[in-house]
């Protein structure tokens, strides 16, 4: 049985290729995905490792919840605490500050597309430092700073020359005198910008006056570690932490699990996308050729072969077919992982380069995947197959498998789609303890709707792709009438070669639905919300300094507004039960209104005091159950809690703006030093004109190289570009699904055109042309791409607008369709179809018509 | 030995010398040696031959599926080895009629599309009148509308006949037409086509084993080796069998 399978693959080496070729596609990414993944982590928990040689033990602050990026400070005092402690050899303070941007010789100021624009300082003691010089000197006293060698590579620096550098406390000149770079290799800093002081200038520059982010300390040499670091804690107050080097450096590079993880998640659903179209066409593959080795297959029943053999001859072919395509996924998959990063290069998301580590767990996952998808595909046909009788050769068949569809498929059909619309609809709108198990109902679901389709698909095929191709007969004449009749003789044929088409277009249709919806929700609320002229954002994390609103404010610039966000705990005596972490917006209270169209529906924002105040959304009111005058404490990451009373309850929240709780700046300042406004800045022109308010903006901000003026039209501009690279991103990903579509209609269509040898013979004996016969096959293929496209488009509407509706109102709160999209995507499709027909009308073109008609 | 009479009819189709050759040296295969041979117009005739005599290849290649090797085929005032693949192809179209022995008719098309396909294909609106005729003489008239798996074998044959008929082809080619079905269904077959012979003057060439089947032809020309080696006019299926038994086949 096994040199059968083997012999029946090599006879038909495309058709085993294209087959397999969906499946090494789909393989290929699943290997592309954790090899990038694990590139990541690799060259991260490198760097950790690296960066904590020479250390035993960081002191830091405690941080009572949220991420280690929101540790808090601790006081620098603590250095020469631990210095005092008997078994540390050296202690010394280090910070690590975002919003410092240095600007080069030509006035360009550093930027990034995400990662941080840090301020640092470096160590004297050379082996607990993070920071490696390379040229130069260490910067000494309040005018020296050094810069990271890819910084200094990319822009105009000279050593020894002075350079602007704007720092959380305004711009400041400084000399440049080194270069320095964090870890190995030379990007392990994963595209920070560095700027690097002393130790004082850093604390003064930086607004961290007396304050250290963490303390590096090494022991004694022969020190017991564990008493040593005993000795430290019992030193120290409870704000603050030790952790040891290992762990350090264990953390360092799990912290990047916070994108490294979504990103290999979202690479892997990816795959499966591509592996579960990739079944509809392996099965449909299969269930054609067994169909057309009808007569082959009962001369083995006749000779003696059981249905078991039969049934195994079949699978054993799938298992080669798995696992080849599964060898070969691997393979590219490493270059797939290259791929993937010039993918986002181009996209202008840079990962670092690493190493490209092929785990085992990616190879298991390679297999059991590759293997797995294609045997389950083969399952259903392999079955078919042994069923096949041993007379079944002595009659008539041709192979096509029209007409007799029978009772359980409208009837199993159907319970595949109530099952997955209730697992969907569960998935949309039930309440789950984790986004993931949401995910996973939402993505089960559709997969399950979309096998519904499947099933049910040829009921209708039929009829509908003769409707669609009506108009053919009439512009092609006979071949268009041929190409019609062709598409409509095997629903189930056509039915299943269009779903993986189906499915592809139903996932780009319901992005496209979905963000076209976040859209013009935004754009509307944009309008609707948001009274500021001008808007000011900041390219770094940290937003831009304070001083920039006074600045703005002394020049006349009108209305100025901050707002800034903290990640708080929220408690209330009202809800005792209740406690919710969220960031919450600090902002100015008395001048919001006039930024701002809260839509308060309670209270007043004239009678609130603003050092009490908190203002709060009315959802989240009537959950808690809060109303004006009620007492509400907010616990900061620092472990201080601040004590406010409801001002008053407001009904728009705009998340790109403000959240649903809000406080002023007096209130969040009696715990918290902040010197820059993390959001944004909103200015309301003083009712001068628009151009004249735009030139004095420019002028006070060239001083602030790192903020981004934009007035409404190109505030919403912009966010819609990035919108729309997102969503371009995400098609892209989709297009493999349709490439995999493509080699199934290709399949089917050379499959077919196998079949119909005779036929394709005899109208060609008759006189139709290599042209007319290539036109035939192409609108079969045109005609098969249209139907899969109109279900795949009905189908992704659906779940656009299912989907739409399901997400929260302050994020998307219409529906929209893209309509010109939409007809786009049909179009596109039809020609994915009539290039799938190239290959196959091209070799029935160069059939022999002698040949042809003597085949049966 | 009988010759057949040298009438003075206008001749449709011939081949002069013409040779199909496959392989070379020792593996050389002469499937059609040099033969030259008229077809008259307005006659039906049959070719006959052992398994391998050549009597398809001579059919193929007169009709312009094939080519020769050597020598030329001419219909009408067309030298087809002087023709490109897409001529041969519209040749065919607008001036042979084929009738094969088996699966003549497209499956997804009903019997009276078949019947007009190659007009259909050259564009062309035809000759109703002569298609309504050609229609009535296969006493099909009420069953044109359905699709060919609901027409028995005959049905189907007379079918194809009638595609073949409908163009007004200079020449039809039939092969084995009857080879598929028993002998009555033949006979109906036969008799349908002598009778486009016949009424509507059609010339008609049948490569045939069946002495019965080539009794209908108004005269037989023997293949032997890719040789014709003898002809017989007016035959009777007696006088057939005679000859392929003095032939040796």
């Amino acid at each position: 049985m096994l040199r059968l399978a083997l012999k029946s693959l090599l006879a038909h080496k495309i058709r085993f290729a294209l087959t397999a070729g969906t499946i090494v596609l789909g393989v290929t990414f699943v290997v592309a995905a954790f090899v990038t993944a694990d590139s990541l982590r690799a060259t991260f928990d490198e760097v950790g490792a690296d960066i904590n040689t020479g250390l035993d033990f960081t002191v830091r602050g405690a941080l009572p919840f949220g991420e280690i990026a929101n540790t808090p400070p601790i006081p620098d005092s603590f250095a020469g605490d631990i210095r005092a402690v008997e078994g540390v050899e050296a202690a010394e303070g280090g910070l690590f500050v975002d919003g410092v941007v240095p600007v080069d010789g030509s006035g360009e100021a550093a930027s990034t597309v995400g990662p941080p624009l840090a301020g640092a300082n470096w160590l004297e003691d050379e082996s607990l430092s993070q920071l490696f010089l390379i040229t130069g000197e260490w910067p000494q006293g309040a005018s020296q700073f050094a810069i990271d060698v890819e910084t200094f590579a990319n822009y105009d620096y000279e050593l020894g020359r002075e350079y602007q550098v704007v720092t959380p406390t305004g711009p400041r000149a400084f000399t440049l005198t080194g270069t320095m770079q964090f870890g190995f290799p030379e990007n392990a800093g994963a595209g920070v910008v560095f700027t690097v002081f002393d130790t004082a200038t850093a604390q003064q520059v930086l607004g961290f006056e007396g304050l250290f982010n963490e303390i590096a300390v090494r022991a004694a040499p022969g020190a017991d570690l564990d008493e040593v670091r005993d000795r430290i804690e019992a030193a120290l107050p409870d704000t603050a932490e030790v952790i040891t080097a290992e762990e350090a450096a264990e953390e360092f590079g799990d912290f990047f699990e916070f994108f490294i993880g979504p990103l290999q998640t979202i690479l892997l659903t990816f795959a499966f996308v591509v592996l579960f179209v990739s079944t509809f066409i392996i099965s449909n593959t299969f269930n054609i050729v067994l169909g057309q080795r009808v007569r082959e297959l009962s001369l083995m029943r006749a000779l003696g072969a059981t249905p078991r053999q039969v049934r195994r001859s079949v699978l054993i072919e799938s298992l080669v077919i798995g696992v080849t395509a599964s060898a070969a996924g691997i393979g590219l998959g490493m270059l797939g992982a290259l791929g993937l990063g010039a993918l986002f290069d181009a996209f202008g998301a840079s990962l670092p380069d690493g190493p490209m580590p092929l785990r085992p767990r990616t190879v298991v996952w390679a297999f059991a995947v590759g293997v797995g998808f294609t045997v389950i595909a083969s399952l259903v046909p392999a079955v078919k197959a042994s069923r096949v009788s041993p007379v079944a050769g002595l009659q008539e068949s041709t192979g096509d498998d029209g007409g007799h569809l029978r009772l359980w498929r409208p009837i199993a059909g159907a319970a595949l789609a109530v099952i997955g619309l209730v697992l969907t609809g569960r998935g949309l709108f039930a309440d789950f303890d984790s986004v993931t198990a949401q995910l996973l109902s939402l993505g089960i679901g559709a997969a399950v709707v979309f096998v519904a389709v499947a099933v049910l698909s040829p009921l209708i095929a039929g009829p509908v792709v003769s409707a669609l191709a009506r108009p053919l007969p009439r512009i092609l004449r006979t071949p268009g009438r041929l190409a019609r009749d062709n598409a409509a003789r095997s629903p189930r044929r056509t039915a299943a070669t269009a779903v993986a088409l189906t499915i592809g277009l139903a996932l780009v249709a319901m992005v496209l639905v979905v963000g076209q919806s976040l859209k013009d929700t935004f754009s509307d609320s944009l309008s609707s919300a948001v009274r500021a002229d001008y808007i000011i954002s900041a390219q770094t994390i940290s937003g831009v300094p304070k001083t920039l609103a006074e600045d703005l404010r002394a020049a006349g610039a009108g209305t100025v507004v901050g707002l800034d966000e903290d990640l708080v705990q929220i408690f209330s005596p009202v809800a005792p039960d209740r406690i919710e972490q969220t960031e919450i917006t600090v902002t100015d209270l008395a001048a919001i209104g006039e930024v701002a169209n809260l839509g308060v529906t309670e209270g007043s924002l004239s009678a609130i005091d603003p050092a009490s105040a908190l203002l709060v959304n009315g959802d989240r009111a009537e959950e808690w159950g809060l109303s004006v005058g009620d007492p509400v404490e907010l616990v900061l990451v620092s472990g201080e809690t601040l004590t406010a009373t409801v001002g008053a309850v407001f009904a728009e929240t705009q998340p790109p703006f403000w959240d649903d709780w809000l406080i002023d700046q007096s209130l969040y300042e009696q715990a918290v030093a902040a010197d820059a406004f993390e959001q944004w800045v909103a200015v309301k022109g003083a009712g001068a004109e628009p151009e004249s308010t735009r030139a004095l903006l420019k002028e006070v901000l060239s001083a602030y190289p790192q903020a981004n003026l934009e007035d409404r039209q190109q505030f919403q501009e912009n966010a819609e570009s990035n919108l729309n690279t997102v969503l371009a991103l995400v098609n892209v990903f989709l297009l493999f699904a349709l490439v995999v579509a493509l080699v199934g209609i290709v399949n089917t269509l050379t499959l077919s055109v196998f079949e119909r040898t005779h036929e394709i013979g005899l109208l060609r004996a008759v006189g139709m042309t290599r042209r007319q016969l290539r036109r035939v096959i192409r609108w079969e293929a045109a005609t098969i791409a249209l139907y899969g496209a109109l279900v795949g488009v009905a189908l992704g509407l659906a779940f656009g607008v299912a989907l739409s509706v399901a997400i929260p109102d302050e994020i998307i709160d219409r529906v929209s369709v893209p309509g010109v999209q939409m007809v786009g995507l049909v179009l596109v499709a039809v020609i994915f179809g009539l290039l799938a027909a190239v290959l196959p009308s091209y070799r029935a073109g160069r059939m022999n018509v002698l040949e042809a008609i003597a085949a049966d | 030995m009988t010759s057949s009479p040298t009438q003075a009819l206008a001749t449709t189709a011939r081949a002069v010398a013409a040779s199909k050759i496959y392989g070379s040296g020792d593996t050389e295969v002469r499937a059609l040696d040099a033969i030259d041979v008229d077809f008259e117009q307005g006659r039906f005739t049959a070719i006959m031959g052992p398994s391998g005599s050549g009597k398809s290849t001579l059919m193929h290649c007169m009709a312009g599926l094939d080519t020769v090797t050597s020598g030329q085929v001419i219909i009408g005032d067309t030298d087809l080895t002087t023709l490109s693949e897409k001529d041969l192809t519209l040749l065919r179209r607008d001036n042979v009629g084929f009738v094969f022995q088996a699966y003549n008719l497209v499956p997804t098309l009903t019997a009276i599309e078949n019947i007009t396909l190659p007009m259909d294909l050259a564009g062309e609106k035809g000759d109703e009148v002569w298609v309504d005729e050609v229609v009535d003489a296969t006493g099909l008239s009420d069953r044109v509308k359905h699709r060919p798996n609901e027409l028995s074998g005959g049905q189907q044959q007379r079918v194809a006949v009638a595609r073949a008929l409908a163009g007004r082809p200079q020449i039809i080619f039939a092969d084995e037409p009857t080879g598929n079905v028993d002998s009555n269904t033949a006979g109906e077959i036969l008799g349908f086509m002598r009778g486009a012979v016949d009424q509507m003057g059609q010339t008609i060439v049948m490569v045939t084993h069946d002495p019965v089947a080539a009794s209908y032809a108004d005269r037989v020309v023997f293949l032997v080796d890719g040789k014709i080696v003898d002809e017989l006019a007016d035959p009777t299926p007696q006088g057939i069998r005679d000859h392929m038994t003095r032939l040796g086949a």
